[in-house]
Protein backbone atom coordinates (compact mmCIF):
# COMPACT_ATOMS: atom_id res chain seq x y z
CA UNK A 1 0.00 0.00 0.00
CA UNK A 2 1.05 3.58 -0.58
CA UNK A 3 2.30 6.17 2.26
CA UNK A 4 -0.55 8.66 2.40
CA UNK A 5 -0.97 11.53 4.74
CA UNK A 6 -4.60 11.64 6.22
CA UNK A 7 -5.74 14.64 8.26
CA UNK A 8 -9.09 14.72 10.18
CA UNK A 9 -11.92 15.58 7.50
CA UNK A 10 -14.61 13.91 8.66
CA UNK A 11 -17.31 14.70 11.60
CA UNK A 12 -16.87 12.31 14.64
CA UNK A 13 -20.22 10.66 14.78
CA UNK A 14 -22.77 8.90 17.98
CA UNK A 15 -21.75 9.26 21.23
CA UNK A 16 -21.49 11.90 24.69
CA UNK A 17 -19.87 14.82 22.56
CA UNK A 18 -18.57 17.70 24.24
CA UNK A 19 -18.81 20.87 23.17
CA UNK A 20 -15.73 22.36 24.78
CA UNK A 21 -13.82 19.51 23.21
CA UNK A 22 -15.38 19.54 19.80
CA UNK A 23 -14.82 22.75 19.54
CA UNK A 24 -11.58 22.79 20.37
CA UNK A 25 -10.01 19.79 18.44
CA UNK A 26 -10.10 18.51 15.09
CA UNK A 27 -12.53 14.99 14.15
CA UNK A 28 -10.30 11.87 14.25
CA UNK A 29 -10.17 10.11 11.38
CA UNK A 30 -12.27 7.24 11.66
CA UNK A 31 -11.14 3.89 10.75
CA UNK A 32 -12.32 0.60 9.58
CA UNK A 33 -12.01 -2.19 11.97
CA UNK A 34 -8.67 -4.87 11.44
CA UNK A 35 -10.59 -8.20 10.14
CA UNK A 36 -10.71 -11.22 12.17
CA UNK A 37 -7.11 -12.19 11.32
CA UNK A 38 -5.57 -8.32 11.03
CA UNK A 39 -3.85 -6.27 14.23
CA UNK A 40 -3.93 -2.52 13.32
CA UNK A 41 -0.64 -1.11 15.40
CA UNK A 42 -0.65 3.14 16.21
CA UNK A 43 2.27 4.85 17.51
CA UNK A 44 3.59 8.01 18.74
CA UNK A 45 7.19 9.61 18.99
CA UNK A 46 6.84 12.04 22.32
CA UNK A 47 9.63 13.47 20.60
CA UNK A 48 8.31 14.96 17.95
CA UNK A 49 5.26 16.35 20.03
CA UNK A 50 6.41 19.49 21.50
CA UNK A 51 3.68 21.70 21.41
CA UNK A 52 2.31 22.45 24.95
CA UNK A 53 -1.23 23.43 23.90
CA UNK A 54 -1.40 20.34 21.89
CA UNK A 55 -0.43 17.98 25.28
CA UNK A 56 -2.92 20.58 27.22
CA UNK A 57 -5.90 19.50 25.00
CA UNK A 58 -4.58 16.07 25.43
CA UNK A 59 -4.82 16.43 28.76
CA UNK A 60 -8.81 16.99 28.76
CA UNK A 61 -9.06 13.70 26.85
CA UNK A 62 -7.96 11.61 30.23
CA UNK A 63 -10.31 10.52 32.97
CA UNK A 64 -9.38 12.55 36.29
CA UNK A 65 -7.96 9.06 37.62
CA UNK A 66 -6.01 8.98 34.77
CA UNK A 67 -5.04 12.73 34.64
CA UNK A 68 -3.63 11.92 38.90
CA UNK A 69 -1.74 8.97 37.49
CA UNK A 70 0.12 10.92 34.38
CA UNK A 71 0.96 13.87 37.43
CA UNK A 72 2.18 11.46 40.07
CA UNK A 73 5.01 10.31 36.97
CA UNK A 74 7.84 11.65 38.64
CA UNK A 75 9.66 14.47 36.56
CA UNK A 76 8.26 16.17 32.77
CA UNK A 77 9.03 13.56 30.44
CA UNK A 78 7.49 10.95 32.73
CA UNK A 79 4.43 12.54 32.82
CA UNK A 80 4.68 13.66 28.95
CA UNK A 81 4.84 9.74 28.38
CA UNK A 82 2.02 8.70 30.43
CA UNK A 83 -0.63 11.42 28.85
CA UNK A 84 0.89 10.54 25.41
CA UNK A 85 0.01 6.60 26.38
CA UNK A 86 -3.55 7.29 27.58
CA UNK A 87 -4.33 9.86 24.79
CA UNK A 88 -2.98 7.45 22.36
CA UNK A 89 -5.10 4.51 23.67
CA UNK A 90 -8.38 6.93 24.05
CA UNK A 91 -7.99 8.32 20.08
CA UNK A 92 -6.95 5.11 18.74
CA UNK A 93 -10.12 3.17 20.36
CA UNK A 94 -12.46 6.84 19.38
CA UNK A 95 -11.37 6.07 15.47
CA UNK A 96 -12.80 2.71 15.23
CA UNK A 97 -15.98 3.19 17.55
CA UNK A 98 -17.02 6.70 16.05
CA UNK A 99 -16.99 8.15 19.84
CA UNK A 100 -15.74 11.07 21.54
CA UNK A 101 -12.29 9.41 22.88
CA UNK A 102 -12.78 11.25 26.41
CA UNK A 103 -15.74 8.94 26.96
CA UNK A 104 -14.51 5.87 26.95
CA UNK A 105 -14.29 3.88 29.88
CA UNK A 106 -12.16 1.28 31.27
CA UNK A 107 -11.85 -1.10 33.75
CA UNK A 108 -8.94 -4.13 34.45
CA UNK A 109 -9.77 -7.23 34.28
CA UNK A 110 -9.16 -9.57 37.22
CA UNK A 111 -5.79 -9.78 36.48
CA UNK A 112 -5.19 -6.50 35.74
CA UNK A 113 -4.81 -6.15 32.43
CA UNK A 114 -6.91 -3.19 30.88
CA UNK A 115 -9.81 -3.28 29.02
CA UNK A 116 -12.91 -1.13 27.71
CA UNK A 117 -15.77 -1.21 29.67
CA UNK A 118 -18.48 -1.39 27.32
CA UNK A 119 -21.76 1.41 28.04
CA UNK A 120 -24.90 0.33 26.86
CA UNK A 121 -25.70 0.78 23.55
CA UNK A 122 -22.06 1.16 22.26
CA UNK A 123 -21.48 0.62 18.86
CA UNK A 124 -18.18 -0.92 19.97
CA UNK A 125 -19.47 -4.10 21.57
CA UNK A 126 -20.07 -6.08 19.03
CA UNK A 127 -17.41 -7.17 17.85
CA UNK A 128 -15.53 -6.33 20.67
CA UNK A 129 -12.44 -4.44 20.07
CA UNK A 130 -8.84 -5.62 21.84
CA UNK A 131 -6.33 -3.43 22.80
CA UNK A 132 -2.43 -3.42 24.47
CA UNK A 133 -0.16 -0.75 25.04
CA UNK A 134 2.98 -0.58 24.84
CA UNK A 135 6.06 1.93 25.40
CA UNK A 136 9.70 2.77 25.68
CA UNK A 137 10.90 5.79 26.48
CA UNK A 138 11.15 7.17 23.12
CA UNK A 139 8.12 5.27 21.50
CA UNK A 140 3.99 4.68 22.38
CA UNK A 141 2.36 1.92 20.85
CA UNK A 142 -1.37 0.66 20.66
CA UNK A 143 -2.40 -2.29 19.67
CA UNK A 144 -5.92 -3.08 18.33
CA UNK A 145 -7.59 -6.24 17.07
CA UNK A 146 -11.55 -7.30 16.89
CA UNK A 147 -12.48 -10.13 19.40
CA UNK A 148 -8.73 -11.92 19.97
CA UNK A 149 -6.60 -11.17 22.78
CA UNK A 150 -3.28 -9.05 21.62
CA UNK A 151 -0.35 -8.27 23.03
CA UNK A 152 2.06 -6.00 22.39
CA UNK A 153 5.93 -4.72 23.17
CA UNK A 154 8.23 -2.48 21.94
CA UNK A 155 12.50 -2.20 23.04
CA UNK A 156 14.48 0.47 21.63
CA UNK A 157 16.68 -1.82 19.54
CA UNK A 158 19.98 0.05 21.33
CA UNK A 159 18.54 -0.68 24.80
CA UNK A 160 21.77 -1.45 27.17
CA UNK A 161 21.21 -3.63 30.03
CA UNK A 162 22.55 -3.00 33.51
CA UNK A 163 23.48 -6.53 33.60
CA UNK A 164 24.67 -9.11 31.60
CA UNK A 165 22.42 -10.89 28.77
CA UNK A 166 23.87 -13.71 29.67
CA UNK A 167 22.83 -13.31 33.42
CA UNK A 168 19.40 -12.12 32.71
CA UNK A 169 19.10 -14.72 30.35
CA UNK A 170 19.90 -17.77 32.99
CA UNK A 171 17.37 -16.14 35.34
CA UNK A 172 14.33 -15.63 33.14
CA UNK A 173 14.91 -17.23 30.32
CA UNK A 174 14.08 -20.94 29.40
CA UNK A 175 17.33 -23.08 29.32
CA UNK A 176 16.62 -23.50 25.15
CA UNK A 177 16.83 -19.61 25.08
CA UNK A 178 19.53 -19.31 27.00
CA UNK A 179 21.31 -22.00 24.67
CA UNK A 180 20.45 -20.07 21.66
CA UNK A 181 21.51 -16.19 22.77
CA UNK A 182 24.57 -17.98 23.89
CA UNK A 183 25.32 -19.56 19.94
CA UNK A 184 26.05 -15.44 19.86
CA UNK A 185 29.80 -14.74 20.50
CA UNK A 186 29.28 -11.03 19.27
CA UNK A 187 28.03 -8.97 22.33
CA UNK A 188 26.29 -6.58 20.15
CA UNK A 189 24.48 -9.32 18.19
CA UNK A 190 23.54 -11.23 21.35
CA UNK A 191 22.01 -8.07 23.03
CA UNK A 192 19.94 -7.47 19.90
CA UNK A 193 18.67 -11.06 19.92
CA UNK A 194 18.25 -10.55 23.59
CA UNK A 195 15.87 -7.58 22.64
CA UNK A 196 13.65 -9.41 20.40
CA UNK A 197 13.23 -12.60 22.62
CA UNK A 198 12.13 -9.89 25.31
CA UNK A 199 9.84 -7.73 23.45
CA UNK A 200 8.52 -11.59 21.94
CA UNK A 201 7.90 -12.80 25.14
CA UNK A 202 6.86 -9.91 26.69
CA UNK A 203 4.16 -9.77 23.81
CA UNK A 204 2.67 -12.72 24.80
CA UNK A 205 2.82 -12.38 28.73
CA UNK A 206 0.57 -9.52 27.98
CA UNK A 207 -1.63 -11.00 25.92
CA UNK A 208 -2.41 -13.99 27.70
CA UNK A 209 -3.15 -10.77 30.43
CA UNK A 210 -2.35 -12.64 33.60
CA UNK A 211 1.07 -10.77 34.48
CA UNK A 212 4.20 -11.91 34.85
CA UNK A 213 3.72 -14.28 37.59
CA UNK A 214 0.64 -16.15 35.62
CA UNK A 215 3.16 -17.07 32.34
CA UNK A 216 6.84 -16.87 34.10
CA UNK A 217 9.35 -15.98 31.58
CA UNK A 218 11.33 -19.56 32.55
CA UNK A 219 7.96 -21.26 31.81
CA UNK A 220 7.98 -21.16 27.93
CA UNK A 221 10.36 -20.99 24.76
CA UNK A 222 9.84 -18.79 21.57
CA UNK A 223 11.90 -19.60 18.40
CA UNK A 224 11.23 -19.76 15.16
CA UNK A 225 10.59 -22.27 13.28
CA UNK A 226 9.49 -23.42 9.69
CA UNK A 227 5.74 -23.11 8.47
CA UNK A 228 3.78 -26.26 7.35
CA UNK A 229 2.97 -24.26 4.25
CA UNK A 230 5.76 -24.27 1.63
CA UNK A 231 7.35 -20.52 2.73
CA UNK A 232 10.63 -19.92 3.75
CA UNK A 233 10.35 -17.43 6.34
CA UNK A 234 10.05 -19.09 9.47
CA UNK A 235 7.34 -17.61 12.24
CA UNK A 236 7.86 -17.36 16.14
CA UNK A 237 6.17 -20.31 18.10
CA UNK A 238 5.65 -20.67 21.79
CA UNK A 239 6.42 -23.96 23.32
CA UNK A 240 5.31 -24.52 26.71
CA UNK A 241 8.30 -25.85 29.01
CA UNK A 242 7.63 -29.56 30.07
CA UNK A 243 8.08 -29.10 33.60
CA UNK A 244 5.73 -25.55 33.59
CA UNK A 245 2.41 -25.53 35.08
CA UNK A 246 0.00 -26.07 31.98
CA UNK A 247 -2.92 -24.41 33.05
CA UNK A 248 -2.36 -20.76 32.30
CA UNK A 249 -0.25 -21.37 29.45
CA UNK A 250 -1.09 -21.75 26.03
CA UNK A 251 0.30 -22.01 22.44
CA UNK A 252 -2.28 -21.22 19.68
CA UNK A 253 -0.94 -17.68 19.85
CA UNK A 254 0.26 -15.78 16.09
CA UNK A 255 3.76 -13.53 16.78
CA UNK A 256 4.86 -10.73 14.56
CA UNK A 257 8.48 -9.08 14.86
CA UNK A 258 9.28 -6.10 12.88
CA UNK A 259 11.38 -3.14 13.22
CA UNK A 260 9.44 0.29 13.81
CA UNK A 261 10.80 3.55 13.56
CA UNK A 262 14.12 2.31 12.52
CA UNK A 263 14.88 2.63 16.54
CA UNK A 264 12.91 -0.52 18.26
CA UNK A 265 11.73 -3.73 18.24
CA UNK A 266 8.47 -4.66 18.12
CA UNK A 267 6.37 -7.54 18.85
CA UNK A 268 2.59 -8.39 18.70
CA UNK A 269 0.80 -11.63 19.35
CA UNK A 270 -2.70 -12.41 18.96
CA UNK A 271 -4.97 -15.61 19.21
CA UNK A 272 -4.39 -17.93 16.49
CA UNK A 273 -7.74 -18.22 14.34
CA UNK A 274 -8.28 -22.13 14.77
CA UNK A 275 -11.86 -21.42 13.29
CA UNK A 276 -11.05 -21.73 9.71
CA UNK A 277 -8.89 -24.99 9.46
CA UNK A 278 -6.14 -25.09 6.71
CA UNK A 279 -5.44 -21.45 7.71
CA UNK A 280 -3.61 -21.60 10.93
CA UNK A 281 -0.44 -21.39 9.07
CA UNK A 282 -1.15 -17.84 7.61
CA UNK A 283 0.94 -15.38 9.17
CA UNK A 284 -0.63 -12.48 11.35
CA UNK A 285 -1.80 -9.46 9.15
CA UNK A 286 -0.13 -6.25 10.24
CA UNK A 287 -1.14 -2.68 9.37
CA UNK A 288 1.07 0.21 11.02
CA UNK A 289 -0.07 3.94 11.37
CA UNK A 290 2.47 6.16 12.77
CA UNK A 291 0.08 9.48 14.50
CA UNK A 292 0.23 12.62 16.32
CA UNK A 293 -3.52 12.28 17.53
CA UNK A 294 -5.72 15.39 15.91
CA UNK A 295 -2.83 16.48 13.81
CA UNK A 296 -1.78 14.03 11.21
CA UNK A 297 -1.63 10.26 10.87
CA UNK A 298 0.30 8.33 8.03
CA UNK A 299 0.31 4.62 6.88
CA UNK A 300 3.45 3.59 7.35
CA UNK A 301 3.47 -0.03 5.91
CA UNK A 302 5.44 -1.30 3.77
CA UNK A 303 7.80 1.77 4.19
CA UNK A 304 11.11 1.80 5.95
CA UNK A 305 9.22 2.89 9.27
CA UNK A 306 8.13 -1.30 9.31
CA UNK A 307 10.88 -3.59 8.82
CA UNK A 308 9.57 -6.76 8.89
CA UNK A 309 11.88 -9.48 10.96
CA UNK A 310 9.97 -12.55 11.39
CA UNK A 311 6.26 -13.76 10.90
CA UNK A 312 4.37 -11.24 9.07
CA UNK A 313 2.89 -11.66 5.92
CA UNK B 1 11.40 -7.24 65.28
CA UNK B 2 8.02 -9.45 64.78
CA UNK B 3 7.42 -10.66 61.39
CA UNK B 4 4.65 -13.18 60.14
CA UNK B 5 5.17 -15.84 57.11
CA UNK B 6 3.14 -18.09 56.17
CA UNK B 7 -0.74 -18.41 55.57
CA UNK B 8 -1.75 -19.32 59.09
CA UNK B 9 -3.46 -15.79 59.69
CA UNK B 10 -5.73 -15.19 56.32
CA UNK B 11 -5.17 -11.42 56.24
CA UNK B 12 -6.52 -9.33 53.55
CA UNK B 13 -3.24 -7.43 54.22
CA UNK B 14 -2.24 -6.76 50.53
CA UNK B 15 -5.71 -5.50 49.41
CA UNK B 16 -5.96 -2.94 52.27
CA UNK B 17 -2.73 -1.53 52.38
CA UNK B 18 -3.16 0.47 49.10
CA UNK B 19 -5.78 2.71 48.32
CA UNK B 20 -7.72 1.78 45.90
CA UNK B 21 -8.44 4.28 42.94
CA UNK B 22 -11.73 4.75 41.42
CA UNK B 23 -10.81 3.04 37.44
CA UNK B 24 -8.36 0.51 38.32
CA UNK B 25 -5.33 1.05 35.58
CA UNK B 26 -2.99 -1.45 35.13
CA UNK B 27 -0.08 0.89 34.94
CA UNK B 28 0.25 3.16 32.47
CA UNK B 29 3.55 1.91 30.62
CA UNK B 30 1.92 -1.61 30.64
CA UNK B 31 4.16 -3.50 33.00
CA UNK B 32 3.39 -7.23 33.15
CA UNK B 33 5.50 -7.87 35.88
CA UNK B 34 4.75 -5.53 38.51
CA UNK B 35 0.61 -5.34 38.84
CA UNK B 36 -1.33 -1.80 40.06
CA UNK B 37 -2.84 -4.10 42.28
CA UNK B 38 -4.66 -7.45 42.27
CA UNK B 39 -8.38 -7.23 43.27
CA UNK B 40 -8.51 -9.98 45.10
CA UNK B 41 -5.86 -11.10 48.09
CA UNK B 42 -3.31 -13.26 46.78
CA UNK B 43 -3.44 -16.42 47.29
CA UNK B 44 -0.31 -18.76 47.59
CA UNK B 45 3.23 -18.37 48.62
CA UNK B 46 2.93 -14.62 48.75
CA UNK B 47 3.88 -13.60 52.12
CA UNK B 48 0.99 -11.64 54.21
CA UNK B 49 2.23 -8.24 56.02
CA UNK B 50 1.28 -7.10 58.99
CA UNK B 51 -1.28 -3.43 58.46
CA UNK B 52 1.09 -2.20 61.28
CA UNK B 53 4.05 -1.29 59.37
CA UNK B 54 6.96 -3.49 60.63
CA UNK B 55 9.35 -1.68 58.79
CA UNK B 56 12.01 -2.96 57.25
CA UNK B 57 15.31 -1.66 58.09
CA UNK B 58 16.79 2.09 57.26
CA UNK B 59 19.52 -0.07 55.82
CA UNK B 60 17.77 -2.04 53.49
CA UNK B 61 15.31 0.33 52.50
CA UNK B 62 18.93 2.63 51.85
CA UNK B 63 20.16 -0.33 49.56
CA UNK B 64 17.04 -0.51 48.20
CA UNK B 65 16.87 2.99 47.00
CA UNK B 66 20.27 2.97 45.67
CA UNK B 67 19.82 -0.28 43.43
CA UNK B 68 16.31 1.78 41.94
CA UNK B 69 18.45 4.69 41.17
CA UNK B 70 21.29 2.91 39.60
CA UNK B 71 18.90 0.83 37.22
CA UNK B 72 16.95 3.61 36.30
CA UNK B 73 19.82 5.83 36.22
CA UNK B 74 17.48 8.87 38.11
CA UNK B 75 18.85 12.28 38.53
CA UNK B 76 20.90 12.95 41.53
CA UNK B 77 18.69 15.18 42.67
CA UNK B 78 15.40 12.31 42.66
CA UNK B 79 13.74 11.71 45.83
CA UNK B 80 13.28 8.04 46.25
CA UNK B 81 11.67 6.90 49.15
CA UNK B 82 9.86 4.10 50.51
CA UNK B 83 6.53 5.21 49.29
CA UNK B 84 7.86 5.43 45.49
CA UNK B 85 6.55 3.24 43.21
CA UNK B 86 8.33 1.64 40.77
CA UNK B 87 5.77 2.40 37.75
CA UNK B 88 6.08 6.15 39.04
CA UNK B 89 9.78 6.68 38.72
CA UNK B 90 8.99 4.97 35.11
CA UNK B 91 10.34 1.59 35.75
CA UNK B 92 9.31 -0.47 32.83
CA UNK B 93 9.45 -4.56 32.77
CA UNK B 94 12.95 -5.17 32.35
CA UNK B 95 13.99 -2.30 35.00
CA UNK B 96 11.75 -4.37 36.64
CA UNK B 97 13.47 -7.72 36.38
CA UNK B 98 16.66 -6.21 36.56
CA UNK B 99 15.89 -4.71 40.01
CA UNK B 100 14.78 -7.43 41.37
CA UNK B 101 17.75 -9.41 40.13
CA UNK B 102 20.04 -6.60 41.60
CA UNK B 103 18.06 -7.19 44.67
CA UNK B 104 18.39 -10.80 44.57
CA UNK B 105 22.31 -10.70 44.37
CA UNK B 106 22.76 -7.94 46.60
CA UNK B 107 20.69 -9.85 49.96
CA UNK B 108 21.31 -13.24 48.63
CA UNK B 109 17.80 -14.05 48.28
CA UNK B 110 15.47 -15.82 45.56
CA UNK B 111 11.91 -13.76 44.80
CA UNK B 112 9.50 -15.68 43.16
CA UNK B 113 7.43 -14.39 40.15
CA UNK B 114 4.11 -14.00 42.61
CA UNK B 115 6.01 -12.07 45.26
CA UNK B 116 7.69 -9.73 42.83
CA UNK B 117 4.53 -9.16 41.29
CA UNK B 118 3.05 -8.11 44.65
CA UNK B 119 5.57 -5.27 45.02
CA UNK B 120 4.35 -1.52 44.30
CA UNK B 121 6.45 0.64 46.12
CA UNK B 122 10.21 0.39 47.47
CA UNK B 123 8.68 0.05 50.46
CA UNK B 124 7.31 -2.72 49.59
CA UNK B 125 10.57 -4.43 48.22
CA UNK B 126 12.62 -3.53 51.36
CA UNK B 127 9.78 -5.29 53.08
CA UNK B 128 10.27 -8.85 51.17
CA UNK B 129 13.38 -8.42 51.52
CA UNK B 130 13.66 -8.62 55.30
CA UNK B 131 10.83 -11.45 55.53
CA UNK B 132 13.26 -13.52 53.27
CA UNK B 133 16.04 -12.68 54.42
CA UNK B 134 14.89 -14.05 58.22
CA UNK B 135 13.20 -16.70 56.61
CA UNK B 136 16.76 -17.96 55.37
CA UNK B 137 18.19 -17.41 58.98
Amino acid sequence: MNQFIRRGMLPMQGGVLSHRLFASLPPLTPSPLPSRREAHLWYVVPDELKDASQLKKYMELLSSCERERVLSMNGERLQKGALLSRALVRTTLARYCRVNPQSIKFKTSKFGKPEIMWQHGDQCNQPSLQFNVSHSSSLIACGITVDVPIGIDVEEKQRKTMSSISSLARRYFSPSEVEYLGSFSNTDARQKEFIKLWTLKEAYVKALGRGFSGAPFKDFTIRLEATKAMQLAAVPRVHIEADSDPEYLTDNWEFALFELSSSHYAAVCMERDISHSGRENEPLRLKVWKTIPFVEDEFVSGTNAVKYICGLS
Amino acid sequence: MASITGSAISFAAPALRRSQAVNKLSSLNSVSFFSARKSFPSIGSAPLRLQISCAAKKETLDKVCEIVKKQLALADGTAVTGESKFTELGADSLDTVEIVMGLEEAFEISVDEGSAQEIATVQDAADLIEQLVEAKA
